[in-house]
């Protein structure tokens, strides 16, 4: 697929000279910076650009529209919708849920309809820029909702006999409202004369354009000569006029004699000269039996071919069926003279009319909505298999994997956004092939911010079962602590994911701590382990020696002995610590009760040999050696006296 | 326990009762205590102009009905003022500042996680750097703080007497202390569970104030009684997510409502008492029972579940107003109470 190269200048000498790298920042975030480029066969120096200026680092993201106050709102309601067209396709079969999906579809619409009257609302506030901008988003807007109707005809609902003109008129009604108001408000004001309204025949032509017959007549009985057999005439042949409406039974057949009757009626009272008195009811006339030179008369009064379109159908052709429109409407661009500035939104209508959904969602793919509405529609056409019939068409065409290309993209343009990335994940969780992938790269380049929403990503990793994801985060926030100086809180979150490295790199800085300062911190958290401490081995070492404090503390001599040999004797001591237990037994070894039997003495002396060589114990280990002697020498004779 | 869809209670379709667009990830806890114009507030003032001014909120809590208390992420907790002074608009002033009161060792911000309000002066503020703090509506000074509270950030605190609160930590450490004594130590230190479970919020029965009820992360509600405290009197796996906020309705104390970052929001009331009346019910508040609580509580749905948390919840009368992360507050009125 072709698609359009932008290029964004970084406004710098530095990066223009050097060249550029970039890096992600956050999900949405480029960080750019100057960089020159080495390759081994350079000499290892230090790089010509180098200077004591300080350089620049540039932040890029792209402008999201989305992530306007209105249009999160549209953002929000949308994903709602989409979150009960997923669920509905899980639960029941194709036939039961056509008719859901058109409903959901009008859903979708009229969360469009609701978002550009808050749009509205906002305009007729603003000034200037942001009055601008607004006046943007109304016409994206519009256009969106424009093609999603037809595209909703055309695609998702289902037309008894194809007979698409009624709903397409409606959708003409819908998008040009000026002739059905000014028509209200003509009628509503009773006046008799209403020819002399500037708007009146304008108004009497839309009106005819768009099949509203009977509004046509409403609007010719208060003209000042009604009475005038002319008019009274052009009322009578409007009256007669044939309805085709599949619903009250009518076959096609039969509105056909039906029409070609009245229209031969119609013709010969023209070619009488019947309304020639009257100019505009000669044109209306005309214009009913589908007189090609009224029709090009008439072409100034619409706005737009497919206005023009559906006019011309629903009196030349009332009887088209749906997989003919491309053709009529081809003929209407030519008629009109406009093929050769088709606008954005009349490419898009045409590729819809034509049945081209390839080149409606490639078109429409270019709207600056960051992706809302091809993600909407695609999944819609989608489960209305509307895209899977495609398949048989085009080789090499998943219909899957387009939609989901599409959802993917937007699932990721919304996680970009400081409160909007849950609902990106709703979108990324219907993504079968990737989406559990790119949630693992993306959830953990979440900003953490505070501690409340680094519990809610967590809770999102694992409830996709994310483990490593999970493990990551509370990584992250347990550095960030640690970087604040709450190492306490660090090892908590070491502890939620069970980060076993983590908590036995924290546990040493809590022992190094306390050979710095003799302190150890955060007793509140060492004292209510319980079972956590099993993570690591430093963190049970950390947790007895703690006890080991306690039980000293609190003069619990004899346990606190105890304790220390069993320390001893483990091999769970770190290197670095070996010397504070042994210079921790002196006390205990000199006390006036006597705590250590022969067998712990030996114990502690076995220990004190081994460790000789540690620097650190050089100058107590004299003392160690004697208390430790006299120590076995009480032990062994109150051990003889008890035997 | 599953909840079933009360025909009584009218849940406002998702489309249709979304009141205001919210600015941030977090909705504020809305604690209102106002009484009928609490629909125009919402409408009014909850939205952008907040987030303008303080960051990321933390917690909003109302004295009386003109003044809040509100608590940012940036460690600043503001006195505010709501005014309408000419036009329907509702104005908010802020009346007093404390700034950065709640800052980690290495000079960053540490966010205000949340605060309590005693009457309607006392203010209790806790952080992520493990400090309290008392505040007092009518005065600019910090009257205590506590450095260091805990080494791990404080997430939950509540007013258990004027002189007496209780906080909660990342780990479900759960400490009381009183405020009169000078010495930095809890009078009191229990455990939530023994597993890493980090409360999300507490609340009290409104009549009996030693009956606590905590939510956590998993989703259990925990009750404590508060006169022996060590072990919790029962543990109610209820909510599939954490549970964001629960609450007893000021009025009836019968009745609780919570809600969960599944989406789900709860109202809990008592099942009508059977059997004999000659026989006195032996323990009046079913919250203290042993065992069986399940069965003697009726839990109804109150709204259809968007798939997205809802973040906090308030009431008052009949109605219940819930603020989800779709950006959007929703009003459930006339919610049964009997």
């Amino acid at each position: 697929m072709e698609r359009e190269v932008k290029t964004f200048v970084i406004p710098n000498e530095l990066c223009k000279r050097a060249g550029i790298t970039a890096t992600w920042l956050t999900v949405d975030q480029l960080s750019v910076r100057a960089f020159e480029k080495r390759n081994i066969k350079l000499p290892d120096a230090p790089s010509n650009f180098l200077s004591d200026t300080p350089s620049s680092i540039f932040h890029l993201r792209q402008e999201v529209i989305l992530f306007h106050p209105i249009l999160r709102k549209l953002v929000n309601e949308s994903c709602g919708v989409f979150i009960a067209v997923q669920n509905l396709i899980v639960n029941k079969n194709p036939a039961d849920y056509k008719v859901e999906l058109f409903k959901m579809s009008r859903q979708y619409r009229s969360i469009i309809r609701a978002c550009l009257e808050n749009l509205q609302d906002d305009l007729s506030e603003a000034k200037g820029q942001e009055k601008e901008q607004l006046q943007n988003y109304i016409t994206i807007f519009y256009s969106v909702e424009c093609i999603w109707h037809l595209c909703e005809i055309l695609f998702v609902d289902i037309i008894p006999g194809n007979l698409v003109l009624s709903q397409l008129l409606e959708w003409i009604r819908f998008h040009f409202p000026k002739h059905e108001r000014n028509a209200a408000t003509m009628l509503a004001s009773e006046s008799v004369n209403l020819e002399t309204h500037q708007d009146y025949w304008n108004t009497v032509f839309g009106s005819l354009l768009q099949g509203r017959v009977k509004i046509v007549r409403a609007l010719l009985r208060p003209h000042s000569s009604a009475d005038h057999p002319t008019f009274k005439l052009v009322d009578q042949v409007l009256r007669a006029m044939p309805i085709c409406s599949g619903v009250n039974g009518t076959s096609i057949n039969e509105f056909n004699i039906q029409w070609r009757h009245w229209t031969m009626d119609v013709q010969s009272k023209i070619d009488a000269k019947l309304f020639s008195s009257e100019k505009h009811l000669d044109l209306i006339m005309r214009l009913v039996v589908g007189e090609e030179k009224a029709w090009i008369e008439i072409q100034d009064h619409c706005e737009a071919w497919y206005e023009f379109l559906a006019g011309w159908m629903f009196y030349t052709e009332p009887t088209a069926k749906s997989f003919e429109l491309g053709q009529y409407a081809k003929r209407s661009i030519t008629k009109m003279r406009v093929a050769n500035n088709l606008k954005h939104l009349d490419r898009v209508i045409l590729a819809a009319m034509e049945f081209d959904i390839f080149q409606v969602i490639k078109e429409i793919q270019h709207m600056t909505e960051n992706g809302w509405f091809v993600a909407h529609l695609s999944d819609l056409l989608f489960h209305s298999s509307r895209l899977t019939s495609l398949e048989k068409e085009v080789p090499n065409f998943s219909a899957e994997k387009l939609r989901e290309s599409f959802i993917l993209e937007y699932g990721i343009t919304l996680m970009g956004h400081k409160s909007l990335w849950p609902v990106g994940l709703s979108y990324l969780d219907h993504c079968t092939h990737d989406g559990n992938q790119v949630i693992a790269l993306l959830l953990p380049r979440i900003p953490l911010d505070n501690e409340a929403k680094t519990l809610k990503i967590i809770r999102e990793a694992k409830k996709r079962d994310l483990n490593d994801v999970v493990q990551c985060i509370c990584k992250a926030q347990g550095m960030l602590s640690l970087k604040r100086g709450r190492i306490g809180n660090a090892l908590c979150w070491a502890l939620k994911s069970q980060d076993g490295p983590f908590t036995s790199y924290l546990a040493d800085k809590f022992l190094q701590d306390y050979i710095k300062n003799g302190k150890l911190g955060s007793t509140d958290l060492l004292d209510n382990l319980g079972s956590c401490m099993l993570v690591s081995d430093r963190l049970i070492f950390l947790g007895k020696y703690f006890e080991f404090h306690k039980l000293y503390q609190t003069q619990k001599y004899k346990e606190a002995a105890n304790l220390l040999i069993s320390l001893l004797a483990s091999k769970i001591i770190p290197k670095y610590f070996w010397y504070v237990l042994l210079i921790d037994a002196i006390p205990l070894l000199e006390s006036e009760e006597l705590l250590f039997s022969s067998n712990d003495t030996f114990t502690i002396m076995h220990c004190a040999e081994q460790k000789e060589d540690l620097p650190e114990l050089k100058d107590k280990l004299n003392i160690l050696k004697l208390s430790a002697a006299r120590n076995l020498a009480r032990a062994l004779t109150y051990e003889a006296q008890n035997e | 326990m599953v909840a079933s869809n009360l025909g009584t209670l009218k849940p406002l379709s998702p489309l249709t009762s979304t009141i205001v667009g919210l600015n941030r990830m977090m909705m504020v806890p809305v604690y209102l205590v106002i009484e009928d114009w609490f629909e125009s507030i919402v409408k009014h003032l909850v939205p952008s102009w907040l987030y303008e001014v303080v960051g990321l909120m933390g917690a909003n809590m109302f004295l009386d009905t003109d003044n809040f208390v509100s608590s940012s992420s940036s460690g600043s907790v503001y006195l505010m003022r709501t005014c309408q002074p000419y036009n329907d608009q509702i104005h908010l002033k802020t009346t007093t500042e404390w700034k950065n009161i709640h800052k980690f060792d290495n000079g960053e911000e540490s966010p205000c996680t949340t605060l309590a309000v005693y009457e309607k002066n006392d203010i209790i503020t806790v952080g992520e750097d493990g400090c309290i703090n008392l505040l007092n509506s009518q005065s600019q000074r910090i009257l205590r703080k506590i450095d260091n509270a805990d080494s791990c950030s404080i997430h939950c605190v509540i007013f258990l007497k004027h002189n007496e609160i209780l906080t909660s930590n990342l780990r479900g450490q759960m400490k009381i202390w009183d405020l009169r004594s000078q010495n930095d130590q809890p009078t009191n230190n229990f455990m939530l569970s023994g597993d890493q479970v980090t409360p999300t919020c507490l609340t009290y029965h409104p009549t009996q104030r030693h009956l606590l009820i905590t939510g956590d992360d998993l989703g259990a509600l925990t009750t404590w009684d508060l006169r022996h405290n060590t072990y919790p009197i029962n543990v109610l796996n209820a909510h599939e997510g954490a549970i964001s906020e629960i609450q007893f309705h000021p009025d009836q104390p019968d009745h609780l409502f919570s809600c969960s970052s599944a989406g789900e929001i709860w109202h809990w009331s008592t099942k009508a008492k059977t059997g004999s009346s000659l026989m006195p019910e032996s323990d009046p508040n079913v919250w203290l029972a042993h065992d069986n609580v399940k069965n003697k509580l009726e839990v109804f749905t109150l709204m259809p579940t968007l798939g997205k948390s809802i973040n906090t919840l308030d009431l008052s009368r009949n109605k219940v107003i819930c603020g989800c992360d779709n950006e959007a507050i929703y009003l459930i009125n006339g919610v049964t109470l009997c």
